[in-house]
């Protein structure tokens, strides 16, 4: 152990997480700009509220509007960005490390596709209502079906991990041309809920939405981030990575379900958000040279800000009206993939 | 033999439809046009048309895609994977839905400018760092550029929800709606794509080739890329301008075409264009009759004909030529 | 037709169903209400409330012409699919309306804020009229403004049998021009009170469900019928290029209606948009002066309505 880690054991000493000091000041770091920005945007939104008033209506439950406004309609919202944004964030961060490219994410793969599929049927030909609780449960169901096909296909075939990329864009189109058909043959009114649901939306976010969300990401984060540095060990090619001694298969399987569950269930509650997944983990790889691990709590870190301020812009930018978060982060996506491509050059 | 699965095509089309018009019919609209017909209006009119517009898309598409594969040697590689039909589909929104016209010729510079866009971005992201383009990474730079496009033009249809219904037809494709008049001024287009690409199939020939063998033979191989890339960017641009988004037809016909008739572009190419006709004028009668009397937009169909065909090629051994 | 209503009642912390009767005896009629959808916008005003919010209107926003006369202090709440949650908060309302399709979502946090109906359908205005007319404590204004309506409905019918004869009842299609397509209403607002008068369709449109939507002009003899009323919301370029590739289409001039000079073109707030109590009156004060019928009625019979 040397000066430049950390390492956080627990009691009995069979889980040990390794990081790296630096890691550990950027996580702190972000961690207070986090804080920070759930607190501004609990102070922001059709009209402002001081930052005194937010304290109160947190602390001292009354029953004032300015408390009702904060407590139900804000909070709710900006904890489920935080909570969605981490869970793709980090979902991002394993599918690139299991495919070994980092162009990869639970929308490029197909995940997100089969989980909106699936919501767009129920809400289109199966007539269910915006609320439903059926929505998120078919989401889920959608996000892991496909994700069976693809290892279904994959497993068939024996095909490499880049292959599987190739699988997963294809279920994605098939699941894109199907979303199609089913929106152009509803009429309006639950064609216009499918494509809310589609560009991924935080509007109306409540309690028990992020109820909902905080099981998944309480067993499957830690799930991950225990696994994670098998991907570091991945990254080095299969061959070394029998050698060094880790269960590829089984540590392989862990990872892609985790990925799934933390995408299937982000999206079940946010609708088919893209780009977080992509973005998020490429932004910590730019802040951070540390193993998945550590890049791990940043890609959530950052997939969280991204979405809280996607969020922040959508309902305050365009007052009285509420744009859904989803337009938002592909305008923060694709500025950051021109940087890309200019680093790239140079 | 592709010649005449083209015509027979072609013919049902023009045959086919939700009004029921008698065969004798087609042939009386054709030789003797009666305007106060209804049916020989609705052939002349309607489907006339919606045939030559299917005829023409197809074939471009077709065309690009097998462009597209030989300049890459990636078997994936098609305007629709790549995001340039993305790309010019949404700057064709964009000006569709603020600067007023919806007519194809002034929609056609959005169109490609959108295209050639999204194609060095794709070209871009796709390289890794040294050793130049990757297959895989092309593609998913690809989709990458695709699904920001898309998300985008889905954005602009949720914010401006009274235009909902033009942006679906762009989102979704189709080949109806566009009467003869809008296809004349496109025509040069079509035409002076098609005679570069005659002059260009010996060159393209060689460019499939290993690298050091052309360079060898002393190619000047930048100057072929670029004019094959413009004529990626005309076709697939004038397609997107005229029925808006239509994937699959660009990957699956010049493979259907190698099949049958080998690589060399001679063939190749032609044969791509006959196929390519001959599959949308299919997909877009088999659109009319899957959910009666609502149509299906084709590129819906295509989408549906093309995805497991595109998982048969993803899953085999190899991605490159 | 069947007429089906749903009213869910929801004081905050609790969820029980109440008949109207009892909240209407125990607690003061609402004054301050809200409403989230444009039928419920129109209705309301026909009661002769003043909603202190009410979302925006689809056209000639952020309200329309016709209830613009009726708003002073009113406050707009963004689009009718996402109102603004914070802004119906902090109006402090007594009243939300809402609407099963649009704010199902939303319907616990409105009742945090507020007592909140939720109506099944939007297309019945009358069911409409008279579940707000019991929300606010109007039942008797609501009844009287049903009985004009009927009134009206009956007036018009036999002034259209008489200046008809044989001729009626009329077949007519509703048509809507909607970007790069058009559509046939088989049910819907306008449909739906045409029907009331009296007016048929044709045979091809005796389905249900909404309608349909037509992408290729080879449907247009689906449309065809005795007389044809259209519309379209013309700021849209795309509407307004359909439009005229449609009608100057030869399949078009080959309809019957056409030949007969029997196509109109009508106002798409009135007959589609509008969806309340005040939009319908204007929409038979249209077909009114479209028969070139006498508006005037018995006058013994009409003392109490609004609209003589």
């Amino acid at each position: 152990m040397n000066n430049n880690t950390i390492v956080l054991r627990t009691r009995n000493e069979r889980l040990a997480l390794r990081l790296s000091r630096h890691t550990v000041r950027v996580v702190a770091v972000l961690g207070a700009i986090l804080f920070a920005s759930v607190f501004i945007s609990l102070c922001l939104g059709s009209h402002t509220t001081s930052p005194t008033d937010v304290l109160q209506a947190l602390i001292a439950p009354g029953e004032s509007d300015m408390a009702l406004i904060v407590r139900e309609i804000r909070l709710p919202r900006i904890l489920l960005a935080v909570l969605v944004g981490a869970a793709l964030g980090v979902a991002g961060l394993l599918l690139q490390g299991l495919v070994r490219n980092p162009l990869a994410s639970p929308d490029v793969i197909g995940i997100t596709s089969g989980a909106s599929a699936a919501a767009v049927f129920l809400l289109t030909i199966g007539g269910a209502a915006q609320g439903s609780p059926l929505l998120p449960v078919a989401a889920i169901a959608g996000a892991f079906a496909v994700a069976l096909a693809i290892l279904a296909l994959a497993w068939i075939k024996h095909v490499t991990p880049g292959q599987l990329i190739l699988v997963g864009i294809g279920m994605a189109s098939a699941m894109g041309a199907l979303i199609t058909l089913m929106i152009v043959m509803s009429p309006d009114t639950p064609a216009m809920n499918a494509y809310l649901w589609l560009t991924g939306s935080l509007y109306a976010a409540q309690w028990g939405d992020i109820f909902g969300l905080l099981p998944w990401l309480a067993i499957f984060l830690p799930l991950a981030i225990s696994r994670t540095r098998h991907l570091d060990v991945m990254a080095m090619g299969d061959d070394m990575a029998t050698s060094l001694g880790s269960a590829l298969n089984l540590n392989r399987l862990i990872l892609l379900l985790s990925a799934v569950a933390l995408a299937g269930s982000a999206v079940a509650f946010a609708g088919g958000l893209s780009f977080i997944g992509l973005v998020a983990p490429h932004m910590a790889r730019n802040l951070s040279r540390s193993g998945a691990t550590g890049l791990a709590f940043i890609a959530a870190m950052m997939g969280a800000l991204i979405l809280l301020y996607a969020d922040l812009i959508g309902r305050i930018g365009f007052a009285p009206r509420d744009l859904p978060a989803g337009v938002f982060v592909a305008c923060i996506g694709a500025p950051y993939f021109v940087y890309q491509l200019y680093r790239m050059k140079h | 033999m592709t010649l005449l699965l083209v015509l027979i095509s072609f013919v049902c089309s023009l045959a086919l439809g939700q009004f029921s018009t008698s065969p004798d019919a087609l042939v009386l609209a054709l030789i003797a046009y009666d305007p106060a017909s209804t049916s020989h209006l609705i052939i002349m009119t309607e489907r006339l048309p919606r045939a030559m517009v299917a005829v023409l898309v197809g074939a471009s598409l077709a065309v690009s895609g097998a462009l597209m594969q030989s300049l890459t040697r990636n078997a994936l590689a098609s305007p629709g994977i790549l995001g340039i039909n993305a790309g010019a589909m949404l700057f064709v929104v964009i000006s569709a839905a603020y600067f007023t016209e919806n007519v194809p010729l002034s929609l056609i510079w959005a169109a490609f400018l959108g295209a050639a866009t999204a194609a060095s971005m794709v070209f871009l992201l796709g390289r890794e760092r040294g050793s130049g383009s990757s297959p895989l990474r092309t593609v998913l730079a690809g989709v990458a550029v695709t699904a920001l496009c898309v998300s985008f033009a889905q954005g602009l249809l949720v914010v401006n929800q009274e235009r909902f219904g033009s942006l679906v037809f762009w989102l979704a494709g189709s080949v109806s709606g566009r009467g003869l008049d809008s296809l004349w001024p496109l025509m040069p287009l079509f035409l002076g794509a098609a005679l570069v690409c005659a002059l260009l199939t010996r060159q393209l020939n060689i460019l499939s080739l290993d690298d050091d063998v052309v360079r060898a033979l002393g190619q000047r191989t930048g100057l072929v890329r670029l004019t094959a890339g413009l004529v990626v960017v005309v076709l697939s641009g004038a397609s997107v301008a005229l029925a808006g988004m239509i994937g699959f037809i660009g990957l699956i016909v010049p493979h259907i075409a190698r099949a049958l008739f080998g690589r060399d572009h001679r063939w190749l190419l032609p044969a791509c264009t006959l196929i390519g006709a001959a599959l949308l004028l299919i997909a877009d009668i088999a659109a009319r009759f899957v959910i009666p009397p609502e149509e299906v937009p084709v590129g819906v169909m295509t989408a549906l004909l093309g995805a497991p065909l595109f998982l048969y090629l993803a899953s085999r051994k190899s991605q490159s030529l | 037709m069947v007429l089906f209503t749903g009213i869910v009642w929801a004081t905050p912390g609790s969820a029980s169903e109440q008949t109207a009767q009892t909240s209407a005896s125990s607690q003061p009629p609402p004054e301050r209400i809200v409403t989230l959808f444009q039928g419920a916008t129109d209705n309301a005003v026909a009661l002769g409330l003043e909603p202190v919010g009410v979302v925006e209107s689809w056209t000639e926003q952020p309200m329309y012409h016709y209830l613009r006369p009726y708003f002073h202090q009113v406050n707009y709440l963004g689009l009718e699919t996402q109102p603004d949650l914070e802004t119906i908060a902090l109006l402090k309302p007594d009243l939300i309306i809402g609407e099963r399709g649009r704010h199902q979502l939303i319907s616990p946090l409105l009742s945090r804020i507020a007592p909140t109906v939720i109506a099944e359908q939007l297309y019945d205005f009358k069911a409409l009229l008279k579940l707000i007319g019991e929300a606010v404590g109007r039942e008797i204004k609501a009844e009287q403004l049903l009985a004009c309506w009927q009134l009206r409905v009956t007036d018009f019918r036999e002034k259209m049998a008489s200046r008809s004869g044989d001729g009626w009842p009329q077949e007519v299609s509703v048509i809507r021009f909607r970007g790069p397509s058009a559509r046939i209403y088989y049910s819907g607002f306008a449909r739906s009170v045409l029907d009331e008068l009296g007016f048929t369709r044709p045979a091809s449109q005796q389905n249900s469900g909404w309608g349909i939507n037509l992408t290729s002009r080879e449907s247009i003899p689906a449309m065809d019928a005795d007389a044809i009323f259209f519309f379209m919301v013309d700021s849209d370029p795309s509407v307004m290029e359909t439009y005229h590739k449609w009608t100057q289409h030869p399949l078009w001039q080959q309809l019957e209606a056409a030949q007969a000079k029997q196509i109109f073109r009508v106002d798409a707030v009135t007959w589609n948009l509008g969806g309340g109590y005040i939009a319908a009156n204007k929409l038979l004060d249209e077909l009114y002066a479209h028969y070139t019928l006498d508006p005037r009625k018995p006058a013994a019979s009409m003392k109490d309505c609004c609209q003589c």
